[in-house]
Order: structure tokens, then C-alpha cells, then sequence
């Protein structure tokens, strides 16, 4: 009997094109403009070297040693400027005037910077120039009262810079800032399988529908037909969450970090939790099923918007203002859980956000089987 | 007995929907429960399904009592719900596979019983259809295949002909008196006194929740006064003719509706041939002249003091 319940259950759910639309198309394709409207967001926020030039005065006492100290940060992966070298003061001011640099220093007894426009570049060349000439005011100052200092290591000490504060990382993942918003646009799609939740408990309620009034007159053990039915529910939604995974990973190169057995763990509970979620509401809301679906849609859409989908601070603001919040919230619950395996080497973090799952699980899933365990019916 | 119904009491808050209602139905009958919309039919089936609470009574089917457990008692109990109640997403052939499914394991019986469903109410070549590409008619005609291709001891059917045509209304009557034939015993509720009078042997009048008549069409026409109901197209009738008409042995009651005449006589014979010579002496001109015999809209009108479909 089961069997029977859960195959024509499948074929009744995996052809209701408009829940399929919203539960697989309509994520993949939110997934999709998200990658196109972020795509540079990463690379925007990355450090680019400044183009500038430099123009020697002719003398080597101040030449040398701001040449010098133009060489040390310009070099490598990590250099902060694509120096070049111009002939004269004219060369450099076209250069600047066709954009192809940000700004130009004169080296002299006074470094001068000669910039278009202000922004980002023209400030670090600026710091640039600021720091060199306090470095050097200081070397000069100590090299004239205490010459000897210059053998003791004066310049290498000037050189070093010491860091007083101890950056100790919680795990060894790439920082991303478009992560969070790919992980609760997975959270919205599970929590959109509520759809499917609550078509399985249309179905077998007999005051809501008379198809369910049918199944309620078969032979059948109501929560049997029910478990039956909702097992076909989650197999399709775990398979759309699947393939929404694939193509975020493979498609569109979304990382999940390497525990790759977690993440389809988390996808799973999710998945189970939209369904819970789904067939709750719908067991507890008796009004018809337009109001249903504003519910399930409204509930999800500002889940999704507390967790960070349209506006990423909104999550950490949620978390500093609202505490609770973050622990009522399911969609950010699995959106969490995605981004402490993405982040943490600890599971801390995540066994946290899967254990509030899994208890909304048992609640929603107590008080489904409360309302639809009912046998008669005061009205039809 | 297949149903025995004690004192079934049902409230909707103040409004009592079932008031004392008793029934008992016996095996091979077509039993017609007939009353206006609102009389309480659907709630009373619905009730002695178990799939409706109640506030008192007794229901036994099979001679035993039903409860929503009692499994033994509803795999030999077919339902065609008033509404159409099958899966959009299903075809034809899955509807009515999925619901007899329910009843019966052994899919090569369950095949076998599918297809005679699907020939029964006449589908095979809508078998691959979904029900949205369905006329109404054709839709009811499934709506009955779901219900009965388990070959049910017992069916229920609830109105089962609201909004069809004539021809699939024909067709379905004709299937049910073909269920019965072939042993099934038929539960049929409806407001259209005419297919309760066409196919039910035993009747029950509901208004209020109460049982207000019951018994063979012909013990249900007996009860009342009215024998025969004269119809003349008359053009033309004094009122003194009209108070010598209403005079003569036999009549009851005498209506001028537009141009019609309509006159209701007791139980006796030569009613028609009264009226027609009182005609003829009074040499009163009239078009047709016709008699019907009395309806079980007329055994309702005669007790409640309303129409049947008021």
C-alpha cells in the first residue's frame, strides 16, 4: 500500500507544473541573476596596484632612496603600485591626462604628488608619500645626532613594521562576499518545498478537500497514506535541492567548501524542514488555500530577507539587534549552516544551526500529526 | 440490514442539521434519500461514513458499527463524493487505478477491475485524458468509475448528476440501476425528485433534517390527497363557472394560472371525464386538456407546505 500511495503520489506532485516552477526553475533562476549581478563583487572589492610614475629631480641624495623605496613596493604579486619611470614632467602630466595613471610623484628635496581627481588611489599614494617622508625625516634626524645607529641596523629597524594585533582565523576559507547570498536563496528553496508539505496535507484532510475525503473513506491508515505521501513529496524536493546544488557548484562555481557529505546533510534537513514546515501551516491554517500559499510565501520571502538574500549586512544586523531572531528564523538557521561549514573548521557553529532545525522538525512535525491524526471531522 | 441509523442527532451549533434521524436499509434496495438543498442529505451520508462527528445516535453498517477504523466495513463501500474528486495531475486510467488501488493489492485483479470501471461508465477512449480535458459529463462519469471499480457491496452516491446533461444523466441512472442489478445496494441522495421516482425502490423525504416521509414512490403518493392534477388551456372562464368547477365531486382544488386551469382532484376515477363533461355542458372553449398523476414534489409540497426545490 505504501508503495502505491508513494508512486501515485510522485506522478501527482512531479506533474503540478507550477509548484515544480517554483520549487526548481524559479531558484536556479534566481541563482542565475544573482552570479550575473554579483559576479564583480569579489573582484571589486579586491586590490588592484595603483598605476603611477614617478619623475626624478636629477638629484641622487633624494632620488636614490625614494626610487628605492618606490622599488621595494612594487614589485610582486602583492605590489601596491605598477610604477613607471617618465622622462620629464611633461610625460608624466599626459600620462595622467590620458588616464593612464592614477597620479605621479616628483622626487626632490620635497616629494611632490600630482593627481587629477581624488578617490581610493590618489589617498594610498598620498599615505604612500606621507609615510616615506616621515621614515625619512626620522632617518636623517637620527643618522645626524647618532651616525652610528646607521651601522647598528637604523634602516632595517625603520623598515620593520610591527603588528600588535593578533589575527587568528576561524577557519582557512577564502573570504567571499556573495557566499551568504547563494546559501539563503538554497534556504528559500528549501522552504519553498512547504508548497509540497502542504499539498500533501490538502490531500488527506477530508474538510479540505474531496479527494482526501476519498482516501479518508479507503481502507487505508490516514498516516500511512500521509507518510506515504510526503516521502514523495521530500524525494522530489531533495532532488531539485540537489539539482540547484549542482548547478550553483558546477554552473556557476559557488563554493561549499570541501565537506561536500555536510552539505548534502544540510540540504537534506532542509529539505525535510520546508516539508514540516508546509504541512504545519497547512494543518493549522483551516481558511483555503490561497491564504495558505500567502502565508508560506510571506513567512519564507522575509526569512530569506532577514538572512541576507536581498541585502547581505541585514543578517549580522539581525544578529546584533535581534538575537532571537536568528534562532527563530529557519531560512537563516540553514543559511548558517552553509556558511559556518563554508567558514569553520569547527562543526560548533553548524551542529548549532542543524539542532534548531531538527527541533523545528519534532515541533512542526508534533503538531501536523495533532491536527491530522483526527479521524471524524465537525464539518466537511 | 446493510445500514441501521438510530436517532442520529447532528448540531452545527444551534442549527440542527440531523434531528433524530432513523433509516434502516436493507441489502439489494436502491434507497433514494430526496430533499431540498439543505435538508440534510450530504451531512447524513457523511455521517454514517464516519467521516463527520455526531452528536448522538447509532450507526451500524454491515450489522456492524461503523468508526473511521472499521477498514473491514469500508473495503466493501464505494463513495461518489457530490463533487468531483479526482486528481488534475492523473489521467483517467491513474484516477481510477490509484482510488481502487486503495482497496484492492493484487494489481492483476486491480487491472481487471480498472478496465471493466473504465468500460462500465464508458471511458476507453478517454483513458489517457486528464480530467481538465474532460466535458462535465464525462467528468461525473469518472468521478463514478473512482468510486466503484473496487466492485462495492455498498455505494454511496451523492448527487452524482448536479450540473450534467440529459444524455450522461441517462447514462448515469442507467448505471446505477446496472450496479444494482448486479448486486450492489445504493445509497442515492438528490433534489431531482424525477431520478429519485425513476430508479429508487425505496425512498426517504428529508426537510430539516428530520424525516418527514418515507416508503415505495407509490406508499409515498398514497399518503396525500391528491389523486390526479387536470391541466386545461382554457381562453375564457367566468367566476361563477369557475365556483361550479370547484363544486363538482372529486375536486379539491381549483387554480387560473395565465390561461391554464389547473385542478386538483382526490383519489377516484372519472375525474377527467367529470371535468371534461362540465366543459362541454358550460360550453367552456379550451385548447389541451391533460392529467397528471401525482409527484413526489407533490407529496412535499402536500406535507411541508413548500416545493421540493424551494
Amino acid at each position: 500500500m505504501f508503495a502505491h500511495v508513494f508512486r501515485y503520489r510522485f506522478k501527482c506532485l512531479i506533474r503540478d507544473k507550477q509548484l515544480v516552477f517554483w520549487t526548481l526553475l524559479f531558484p536556479i533562476l534566481l541563482a542565475t541573476f544573482f552570479y550575473l549581478a554579483f559576479m564583480n563583487l569579489n573582484d571589486d572589492e579586491a586590490f588592484h596596484p595603483i598605476d603611477a610614475a614617478v619623475v626624478v629631480s636629477g638629484h641622487n641624495q633624494y632620488d636614490a632612496p625614494f626610487k628605492s623605496a618606490l622599488n621595494s613596493v612594487s614589485k610582486g604579486k602583492n605590489r601596491l603600485f605598477n610604477m613607471k619611470a617618465a622622462s620629464n614632467q611633461e610625460e608624466a602630466a599626459e600620462w595622467l591626462k590620458q588616464g593612464k595613471i592614477d597620479g605621479y610623484y616628483t622626487s626632490g628635496k620635497t616629494i611632490k604628488l600630482t593627481v587629477k581627481e581624488s578617490g581610493f588611489n590618489q589617498s594610498i599614494m598620498t599615505t604612500f608619500a606621507d609615510q616615506y617622508r616621515s621614515s625619512n625625516s626620522a632617518v636623517m634626524q637620527i643618522a645626524s645626532d647618532h651616525p652610528e645607529a646607521l651601522q647598528n641596523g637604523l634602516l632595517n629597524d625603520v623598515g620593520n613594521r610591527q603588528n600588535y594585533v593578533k589575527e587568528i582565523s576561524g577557519g582557512s576559507a577564502e573570504p567571499n562576499n556573495i557566499l551568504n547570498y547563494f546559501y539563503s536563496l538554497i534556504a528559500m528553496a528549501c522552504l519553498y518545498g512547504s508548497f509540497w508539505g502542504m499539498k500533501e496535507v490538502s490531500d488527506i484532510q477530508a474538510n479540505i478537500t474531496d479527494r482526501a475525503a476519498r482516501v479518508n473513506m479507503a481502507p487505508v491508515h490516514k498516516l500511512k497514506a500521509f507518510i506515504a505521501g510526503s516521502s514523495a513529496a521530500l524525494v522530489i524536493l531533495y532532488t531539485e535541492i540537489l539539482i540547484l546544488l549542482t548547478y550553483l557548484r558546477l554552473g556557476l562555481n559557488i563554493s561549499f567548501g570541501p565537506r561536500t557529505g555536510y552539505v548534502l546533510l544540510t540540504a537534506l534537513v532542509g529539505s525535510v524542514l520546508g516539508l514540516s514546515f508546509g504541512a504545519f501551516i497547512s494543518a493549522l491554517i483551516k481558511k483555503g488555500g490561497g491564504l495558505k500559499v500567502a502565508i508560506l510565501m510571506v513567512v519564507t520571502m522575509v526569512g530569506s530577507f532577514l538572512s541576507g538574500m536581498m541585502f547581505l549586512d541585514m543578517k549580522y544586523i539581525i544578529a546584533e539587534y535581534l538575537p532571537p531572531l536568528v534562532w527563530l528564523n529557519p531560512v537563516n538557521l540553514l543559511t548558517d549552516a552553509f556558511y559556518a561549514l563554508y567558514y569553520y573548521d569547527s562543526l560548533n557553529r553548524y551542529a548549532l544551526n542543524v539542532g534548531a532545525m531538527l527541533l523545528f522538525i519534532v515541533l512542526f512535525s508534533a503538531a501536523t500529526y495533532l491536527i491530522v491524526r483526527r479521524r471524524k471531522y465537525a464539518s466537511l | 440490514m446493510m445500514i441501521h441509523v438510530k436517532n442520529l442527532v447532528k448540531r452545527y451549533g444551534d442549527l440542527v442539521a440531523l434531528d433524530h434521524l432513523s433509516l434502516d436499509i436493507k441489502e439489494g434496495e436502491i434507497f433514494g434519500l430526496l430533499g431540498p438543498n439543505g435538508s440534510g442529505k450530504s451531512t447524513a451520508i457523511n455521517c454514517i461514513l464516519s467521516l463527520l462527528s455526531y452528536d448522538k445516535g447509532e450507526i451500524e453498517i454491515f450489522g456492524k458499527k461503523m468508526t473511521p477504523d472499521a477498514y473491514a466495513i469500508k473495503r466493501d463501500i464505494g463513495i461518489v463524493m457530490q463533487n468531483v474528486a479526482v486528481f488534475d495531475e492523473l489521467t483517467v486510467y491513474e484516477n481510477i487505478n490509484y482510488f481502487c488501488g486503495l482497496y484492492v493489492r493484487d494489481k492483476a485483479e486491480r487491472k481487471q477491475l480498472v478496465e471493466e470501471a473504465i468500460a462500465f461508465v464508458e471511458l476507453e477512449d478517454f483513458r489517457k485524458f486528464y480530467p481538465k480535458k474532460l466535458s462535465g459529463g464525462l467528468l461525473r462519469r469518472l468521478n463514478i468509475a473512482c468510486g466503484i471499480a473496487h466492485k462495492p457491496k455498498l455505494i454511496f452516491l451523492d448527487e452524482p448528476t448536479v450540473a450534467v446533461d440529459p444524455q450522461s444523466r441517462n447514462k448515469i441512472l442507467e448505471g446505477i440501476e446496472k450496479l444494482n442489478a448486479q448486486g450492489a445496494t445504493i445509497v442515492y441522495t438528490s433534489h431531482y425528485m424525477e431520478e429519485v421516482e425513476q430508479i429508487c425502490s425505496k425512498i426517504v423525504i428529508l426537510d430539516k433534517g428530520r424525516v418527514i416521509a418515507s416508503g415505495t414512490k407509490e406508499e409515498l403518493k398514497a399518503m396525500i390527497t391528491l389523486g390526479e392534477k387536470i391541466t386545461v388551456e382554457t381562453f375564457s372562464i367566468e367566476e361563477t363557472q369557475l365556483c361550479q368547477l370547484r363544486a363538482l365531486p372529486g375536486v379539491v382544488s381549483v387554480d387560473k394560472i395565465d390561461k391554464r386551469l389547473i385542478i386538483k382532484s382526490g383519489k377516484g376515477t372519472n375525474n377527467l371525464e367529470s371535468v371534461l363533461n362540465f366543459l362541454k355542458n358550460n360550453q367552456i372553449g379550451f385548447g389541451r386538456i391533460y392529467s397528471e398523476l401525482p409527484t413526489l414534489n407533490d407529496v412535499f409540497l402536500e406535507i411541508t407546505g413548500k416545493q421540493l426545490r424551494d
